[in-house]
């Protein structure tokens, strides 16, 4: 069964049409890279999922979306953003509260363990798991504004993981970060894939060609390609594939 | 320095010169009194006044005592209300509604107190003192609705009025901040499954400054508030802990008593000493608030 | 279950909230319709053009209030205005200078200060040395209330200038004074003249202030050195007395100063939300 399912998604921003019938298969496990060059919809397309356009009273979407072949638009939303995390183009944890609390408070209040001792074990797992326990080990009940860049990111997945989801959206990750950061974040992919489905957005080629094993290429609200890695980037089967994975538009 | 800056110049120190030179007539006016009581002014409940200015005696401890007491229960009502408030119209209202509420509050905020005034001497005050006869004989030994013969004019009753003439400051703070949280964490909150209720929790607790500031501003309005407080206090030198007696705040002493204050040697510097305690209190308060909400925003 | 009955009772008092707030407001102003328009209706323009009557006599007028009222927000914006608005122009102009960065928090303080005493420092200031209760020093009272509003609207209007017309002015050679009131303050007049109108809508509607300057006139309508009433002022003192007829005029008055405080607000505040 596929992770996801999207069916015909056109979503409308105050009228202007942003995604115009977007239809894709992602399957479960492994990497799934949506690329295209800015602007084109991809974060729109991202948000759509986990349902988060909703927090814009001025947006109107048809189609639909599946879960493991559940519609999202029929479930709960809550139970849909619990099986589908999310991490930001810009990092983003919350600053007043401790890396600890950052981890646990959403998991705490979708009650996914149930007492400290346990709480005290998912969030060193869920920082383990994002790669960052170790740096932050002692320092767990200080604030999370004090953290790098590349740090808060990790917090950010750590935070995610910790909702025990099936699936992991991430909105241009890198996008924020430095080389070396971002390095450290391309690697954590390759782990986690193994385990979650990841749907990542970039508007870098070549990053898409490190971390993924499928592809989109989204031009203008539309999937204009779709496919293995390999084939995509090795034998484009469109014109402004080739374009794009080339450098000639971006 | 240019010209133009010198010419300017004035203008300014202007206001910095008022406060200090009121700063200077309050200590000036409120010396003979020091002098005679030392702080016996502030931590006595007596006003004797008398034709024989050697057996004038003035404390005015009753009134600090109704300061703290009205404006404490005006900060009571007026923090959850103001939250909310702020809450509703930022995430929930549509836009009409939000218009109608903001605009309401701004004219709440800057209606004339004595409007406040007349309502509550001769609409609120009636009312809860029905309420208060009620929760006197039906319990009486709870030392909050311990007073006798309750008339509505109270330290109750005041304390909700200013509740209701100063939420409008804090809710307008509060909101402004809640509304310019950054959308990456209102979208990073909502993407972790939480309902609008943790969430809330959550991003309000990122503007906690704020909200203290309002806090404290609030306070602030609440002790200088005058006529609206003199007309429903009672005025009576009461230091009493239930809700429903009657009391004193120390603006509603100045006001209530320097008609005759002149007729006598001492009572006109009592009053001024009350004055530069008012002026303490309310310089004190809102300079925290101003404060707490310089040091946030340049976090 | 019970994460989503928190869900619910907070909903619930989000609502409660906003109905708390809103429903003292719409009291107290059917309540000065309810009680002051029908006096109005009853003794027609009598009752704004004469003068107080005795105990329960009938008949009777506030015009002197009225005149008081008009006479002292008058003055105070005589005075104050453009004294405020020199000081916006400064801290607008020089925002990095010591005064400026101690003159804004000092404005948001005096915003709030209790007015009570800005009346007893004007008493001892004005009224002591002149030995009488006047228009003018409740003026004086009124302008240094008025000041923080004046100033801040003044400031703000100014600075959301966008900085390309002031450097086209430089550009051209102006000087900086000609630049300031011949571009920035003609840019900022919506600004600056909303900052005027809620001033003295705000201290048309004071009342402690003017309990120790203004002192209080019944019968007479004096010059500026002479005690003065105001709408406020009277409202103050006649609900402290025992006479029904003192109680009717004081609905009459308080419906007469939520009117006046309405006709400047509201087209004001509304005119802000168009910008």
């Amino acid at each position: 069964m596929n992770a996801i399912e999207i069916d015909d998604l056109r979503v409308k921003y105050s009228n202007v049409e942003v995604l115009k019938g977007i239809n894709l298969e992602i399957p479960e496990r492994g990497c799934f890279a949506i690329m295209g060059p800015s602007g084109c919809g991809k974060s729109t397309l991202l948000k759509a999922i986990n349902r988060l356009l909703e927090l814009n009273p001025d947006v109107k979407i048809s189609g639909d979306i599946r879960l493991f072949g559940e519609s999202v638009f029929r479930m709960d939303v809550t139970k849909v953003r619990r099986e589908i995390g999310m991490v930001f183009q810009f990092p983003n944890p919350f600053p007043h509260m401790s890396i600890y609390d950052n981890v646990a408070y959403a998991a705490r209040c979708n009650k996914i363990v149930k007492n400290k001792k346990e709480l005290d074990e998912l969030v060193e797992w869920a920082l383990k798991k994002a790669a960052l326990y170790d740096e932050v080990k002692d320092r767990l009940r200080k604030k999370a504004s004090q953290l790098s860049g590349g740090q808060m990111q990790r917090l950010c997945i750590a935070r995610a993981l910790a909702l025990k989801p099936k699936v992991l959206l991430m909105d241009e990750p890198t996008a924020n970060l430095d080389p070396i950061a971002s390095g450290k974040i391309e690697e954590l992919i390759h782990e986690l894939k193994r385990d979650y489905t990841v749907v990542i957005v970039t508007h870098s080629p070549a990053q898409a060609a490190r971390v993924a094993d499928f592809v989109a290429f989204i031009y203008m609200g539309k999937v204009v390609e779709v496919g293995d890695v390999s084939e995509v980037f090795e034998r484009p089967k469109h014109e402004l594939t080739e374009k794009y994975v080339t450098g000639r538009i971006g | 320095m240019d010209r133009f800056k010198i010419l300017l110049l004035p203008s300014v120190s202007l206001a910095f010169g008022i406060l200090l030179l009121m700063l200077i007539t309050f200590f000036l006016n409120s010396w003979p009194i020091f002098e005679r009581e030392g702080l016996a002014i502030y931590t006595s409940n007596i006003w004797r006044a008398s034709e024989i200015p050697e057996e004038e005696f003035y404390g005015i401890l009753a009134a600090i005592y109704g300061t703290v007491y009205t404006s404490l229960i005006a900060i009571l009502i007026a923090t959850p209300i103001s939250i909310g408030l702020a809450v509703f119209v930022v995430d929930i209202a549509p836009r009409k509604i939000r218009e109608l509420i903001v605009i309401s509050t701004d004219i709440m905020a800057g209606l004339p107190t004595i409007l406040y005034g007349i309502w509550g001497i001769f609409v609120l005050a009636p009312i809860l003192s029905n309420f208060m006869v009620f929760l006197h004989d039906s319990f009486p030994f709870i030392p909050l609705f311990s007073y006798r013969n309750p008339t509505g004019y109270s330290f109750l009753t005041a304390g909700i009025l200013l509740a209701i003439m100063v939420t409008p400051f804090a809710t307008a703070l509060i909101r402004e901040a809640y509304a310019a949280i950054p959308p990456i964490y209102r979208e990073g909150a909502h993407s972790l499954a939480l309902t609008r209720y943790e969430a809330t929790k959550l991003l309000l607790g990122y503007i906690k400054p704020a909200i203290l500031a309002g806090i404290l501003l609030a306070f602030g309005r609440a002790v200088g508030e005058t006529v609206a407080v003199s007309l429903v206090i009672g005025n009576s030198f009461n230091i009493h802990p239930s809700l429903f007696a009657p009391g004193y705040t120390i603006s509603s002493l100045i006001a209530n008593q320097f008609g005759n204050a002149f007729a006598y040697s001492y009572m006109p510097h009592a009053l001024f000493a009350a004055g530069l305690a008012l002026f303490f209190i309310g310089l004190a308060v809102n300079l925290a608030g101003v404060l707490v909400l310089r040091r946030w925003r340049y976090a | 279950m019970l994460r989503e009955i928190k869900n619910g009772v907070f909903l619930f008092y989000l609502l409660a909230s906003s109905v708390l707030i809103l429903l003292p407001l719409a009291h107290i102003l059917f309540s000065v319709s309810a009680n002051g328009l029908p006096v109005l209706m009853s003794r027609g323009m009598e009752f704004l053009t004469s003068t107080l009557p005795g105990p329960n006599k009938p008949g009777g007028g506030i015009f002197p209030a009225i005149f008081g009222t008009f006479t002292m927000v008058f003055l105070s914006s005589l005075i104050g205005i453009p004294l405020a608005i020199l000081a916006g122009v400064f801290i607008a102009e020089y925002p990095k200078s010591i005064i400026s960065n101690l003159a804004r928090p000092l404005m948001l303080i005096m915003l709030e200060f209790p007015t009570i005493l800005v009346g007893l420092f004007v008493m001892v200031v004005v009224v002591i040395p002149m030995g009488t209760f006047s228009a003018i020093a409740g003026a004086i009272a009124l302008a240094i209330i008025m000041l923080p509003y004046v100033t801040t609207y003044t400031e703000q209007a100014m600075r959301t200038v966008p900085e390309s017309y002031k450097e086209g002015a430089y550009a051209l050679g102006l000087k900086k004074a000609r630049v300031v009131f011949a571009i920035t303050m003609r840019l900022a007049r919506k600004g600056i003249l909303t900052g005027m109108l809620i001033g003295m809508a705000k201290v048309a509607g004071e009342t402690a202030p003017l309990i120790f300057t203004a002192g209080i006139a019944w019968r007479s309508i004096g010059g500026i050195n002479e005690p003065t009433g105001a709408i406020p002022l009277w409202i103050y003192y006649l609900v402290q007395q025992p006479y029904a007829n003192y109680h009717e005029m004081a609905w009459g008055a308080a419906f007469i100063l939520m009117l006046i405080f309405l006709a400047v607000f509201l087209p004001v505040r509304l005119m802000m939300v168009r910008s």
